[in-house]
């Protein structure tokens, strides 16, 4: 049946055609982007195969072997206009980025090579991949184990072969030692020796702190001396063992020949984990490639945030937004209900209102600059004076850390609790407040036993988008409390447990650090993508559990049909 | 006596008369109104009202919409204080104590001076916690005093026997005339002395009607009522005393019986029988 354009227009029927268009379009956007930085960020954590070839250039050969990580297409001409040699008629070549490893012999770890170049392809089963420490990965041969400098194992083939599985599996249980001492040594110098230190400092504020007081009661000052020479005694202790330790870590080293046939000797505690990729099931990688991501997600960085783990910065970020909610949720409440319910309604609330609603509106960076001036070095400054004149001249809230960087993002995200809190206030039917009052409650009590309770969703919604809006917020950060890598967690053992003056990591800082600030490009472009999608599902996750919280309360307080 | 009054299965008006003759001038007052005049901004809806309201009857205020009864109710619990533009003169005697004076505890005497709203308006809470609330308010904590008030409340409201399981259920749950029931629960658990009742059963079935009109017969051996209804029939059910008001004055204030059956006023009469209003 034909219909004329006049009247598929009347129907409305191109209408609902332009609206599902635009959701389709919004759908299709946010699931490529989910799925472009999760196929990304993801894949970097799979062990690839490792590739050996001979790259012939110009008459000289050289052996690499290496991850294929990218490869792309680039036109013969600018090729040749470049002087490579490129095969005549040839209209495009194919350019391979190879992860080659070993920065400490070639002096980078990726390098680029045109596909057409390379010969004798292969993948060695007895080719292994390290990781370690420092200079990123290792790929070569095993050779020989040492123990104190006496070679326990050693095998001189190419052929993968029982003899080699046996160095291949002293080698496995030498690393497992290592790793075992090395988790030692961290839980003495990280947590005892960090306990000790953080004590010995507060002691010497706290002596500081008399002389300033110009206290002269001696048994005070002989007290914290006591005590800092038991601090000193155990120090030593802990000083002997970690020296043991570190001998005992330092005991094995290996041998190794890359591939371009250098053989280096590298100490065992260097290393992290040791594989043999061209020699893995499809279930040694599944396993592997879990253990994988669970590093990257419970880890410290190393290398400059390129390796490792980002936990620090998840945990910056989470801690960050929980005191932004904790701050930010009372303050714009308490304004919301003065505006709502106690100012006379009228020009001044109206222009208040308006101007509330406009601070939602201001660049956040600006934000950051005010946090700056304002809370850390005003308020930071004289909180310091007052309260910490003994750390002086080292700032104790004078410098950026986490309550400034919590605060101004608190105060990024007031108007939008105030708002919703208002628009909640605003939605209680008279006949609930008039209930109350005429049963003989006051104001304030019909706020607090009726209102309130009714109104705690939209603070909750109020607070879901504060928390939305803040969590992804990066520039006002830099300049309020974040950093590239913090020493310590702001949360742990020592008291006051809580270290609201500290320095922490960001997840949106560190992708911004990780992808412009790295000295290793290459190595760090994969973590970039990981770290947004773990940023992405930390802020769903935050989202997801305050907006549960909201459902549980419109449940219990369900609006009456009026 | 109207006809449809009998057509009902328990003759209110048969238990309510009991032969005794009423006469305004034997009641005990409760609340004397003199010379009350209030307006909301440059309109003066009340013209300067004096009343008084007898002490454990039920007095029915009856009217055209926008007369002003409402609004004479409201100012009984001084619920117009909540209007900003409400402006109000002349006094209302409590107990010989004006109840506009500036030494007024105002929530106080909203505790002494109940009100029932026309719609339903339970809180968001259980049904416990509602008839528990005006105790709590009052700083009442020990549980076996609110436990009690709370079973006296609905009992009175002739609730207790339908709710007694699901006491701590959502309020919300219930029908519109549980919920009025309710309401009127968590009014008289605060023991007020009057009860205002604003067109307490307008928003409810005839059955539900039914109900809450039995519940002011009982309730009146314990509370002043006065009760604003648009229903005339409602009034001459319920009531001992009916004030006929009209656009804003107080056209004629007497015994029902007599106000309905005799109206020495030719506004009054035309109203009930259906001329205008």
């Amino acid at each position: 049946m034909r219909v004329s354009l006049k009247e598929w227009t009347k129907s409305g029927e191109p209408w609902v055609w332009l609206n599902a268009g635009a959701v389709a379009i919004c759908m299709i956007m946010v699931v490529g982007l989910l799925s472009l930085i999760a196929v990304r960020g993801l894949g970097h954590f799979w062990p690839a195969n490792v590739y050996q070839a001979d790259l012939v250039e110009n008459g000289n050969t050289i052996r690499l072997a290496g991850e294929l990580v990218d490869s792309e297409n680039v036109p013969a001409a600018q090729l040749r206009d470049s002087g490579v040699a490129v095969p005549e008629g040839a209209e495009f070549m194919q350019r391979d980025l190879l992860k080659i490893g070993n920065r400490d012999v070639g002096g980078s770890d990726f390098i680029w090579v045109l596909d057409e170049f390379l010969e004798n392809r292969s993948q060695p089963e007895m080719m292994f991949a390290a990781e370690r420490r420092e200079w990123g990965n290792f790929y070569g041969y095993l050779r020989s184990l040492k123990e104190n400098g006496q070679v326990v194992a050693s095998y001189d083939g190419y052929e993968k072969n029982a003899e080699y599985m046996q160095l291949w599996n002293r080698f496995q249980e030498s690393i497992d030692r290592a790793l075992e001492l090395h988790d030692e040594i961290v839980e003495i110098e990280k947590h005892e020796i960090g306990a000790i230190n953080y004590e010995l400092e507060r002691l010497r504020l706290k002596e500081r702190s008399l002389q300033l007081k110009e206290v002269t009661d001696q048994s005070r000052y002989a007290e914290i001396d006591q005590r800092r020479k038991e601090l000193d005694a155990e120090y030593e202790v802990l000083q002997k063992q970690l020296l043991d330790l570190y001998t005992q870590f330092n005991r094995d080293s290996f041998t190794a020949e890359t591939a371009g046939g250098k053989t280096l000797e590298i100490g065992v505690s260097k290393v992290v984990r040791a594989f043999l990729p061209n020699n893995m099931s499809i279930t040694e990688k599944v396993v592997h490639y879990f253990a994988k991501i669970w590093e990257f997600m419970s880890d410290e960085p190393r290398e400059a945030n390129t390796e490792g783990g980002i936990f620090p910065a998840i945990f910056g970020t989470v801690m960050m937004v929980i005191l932004m909610s904790v701050m930010v949720t009372p303050f714009g409440v308490v304004a919301a209900v003065y505006l709502r319910e106690y100012a006379k309604q009228g020009f001044v609330t109206r222009l208040i209102r308006i101007a509330v609603n406009n601070l939602a509106g201001v660049p956040s960076i600006v934000y950051g600059v005010f946090g700056l001036g304002f809370f850390v070095y005003f308020l930071g400054g004289h909180i310091d004076d007052a309260f910490f004149p003994e750390a002086k001249p080292a700032p104790t809230f004078g410098t950026p850390g986490l309550m400034w960087a919590s605060l101004t993002l608190a105060l990024l995200t007031v108007p939008v609790v105030i708002v919703a809190t208002e628009e909640g206030l605003s939605r209680i039917p008279r006949a609930v407040r008039e209930g109350s009052l005429a049963l003989g409650a006051t104001k304030a009590e019909t706020l607090w036993k009726v209102v309130l309770p009714m109104a705690s969703p939209a603070m909750m919604t109020g607070v879901i988008l504060a928390i939305a809006r803040a969590a992804g917020e990066v520039a006002p950060l830099m300049l309020v409390g974040v950093v590239k890598l913090a020493p310590s967690l702001p949360l742990d053992g020592n008291y006051p447990y809580l270290h609201l003056d500290q320095k922490f990591m960001h997840l949106g800082f560190h992708i911004y650090d990780v992808g412009f600030q790295s000295p290793n490009v290459e190595a760090a472009r994969p973590l970039v993508y990981a770290t947004a999608l773990l940023l992405v599902i930390v802020i769903a996750l935050l989202n997801m559990s305050a907006i549960a919280i909201r459902n549980h309360l419109r449940e219990k307080y369900k609006a009456l049909e009026m | 006596m109207t006809s449809e009054a009998k057509t009902h299965a328990i003759d209110i008006s048969a238990m309510q008369r009991d032969n005794r003759i009423l006469r305004l001038e034997d009641e005990t007052c409760t609340l004397q109104v003199k010379d009350l005049r209030l307006s909301y901004g440059e309109k003066e809806a009340l013209h300067g009202i004096d009343m008084t309201i007898p002490k454990n009857r039920v007095t029915a205020f009856i009217g055209p919409s926008g007369c002003g009864k409402s609004t004479l109710l409201r100012c009984f619990n001084r619920m117009n204080d909540l209007v900003d533009s409400c402006n109000i003169t002349g006094q209302i005697l409590m107990d010989d104590q004006n109840i506009y004076d500036r030494s007024v505890d105002v929530a106080e005497l909203r505790r002494r001076v109940g009100m029932v709203f026309q719609k339903p308006n339970p809180f968001p809470k259980s049904i416990y916690e509602n008839v528990a609330y005006g105790l709590r308010i009052q700083g009442i904590k020990k549980k076996r005093v609110i436990d009690d008030t709370v079973e006296w409340a609905l009992r009175s409201a002739a609730l207790w026997d339908e709710v007694k399981d699901r006491l701590h259920e959502s309020a919300l749950g219930m029908s519109g005339g549980q919920q009025q029931r309710l309401v009127i629960a968590r009014t008289i658990a605060v023991k007020p002395e009057v009860l205002l009742l604003d067109e307490p059963a307008s928003a409810l079935d005839p059955i539900s009607t039914l109900k809450i009109e039995e519940l002011i017969h009982e309730l009146k051996k314990d509370f002043t009522i006065v009760i604003v209804t648009h229903n005339m029939q409602q009034a001459a059910r319920v009531s001992d005393y009916t004030a006929f008001m009209y656009m804003g004055d107080l056209i004629e204030f007497g015994v029902t019986d007599t106000l309905f059956t005799n109206p020495s006023k030719k506004q009054t009469e035309d109203y009930i029988t259906g001329r205008y209003g």
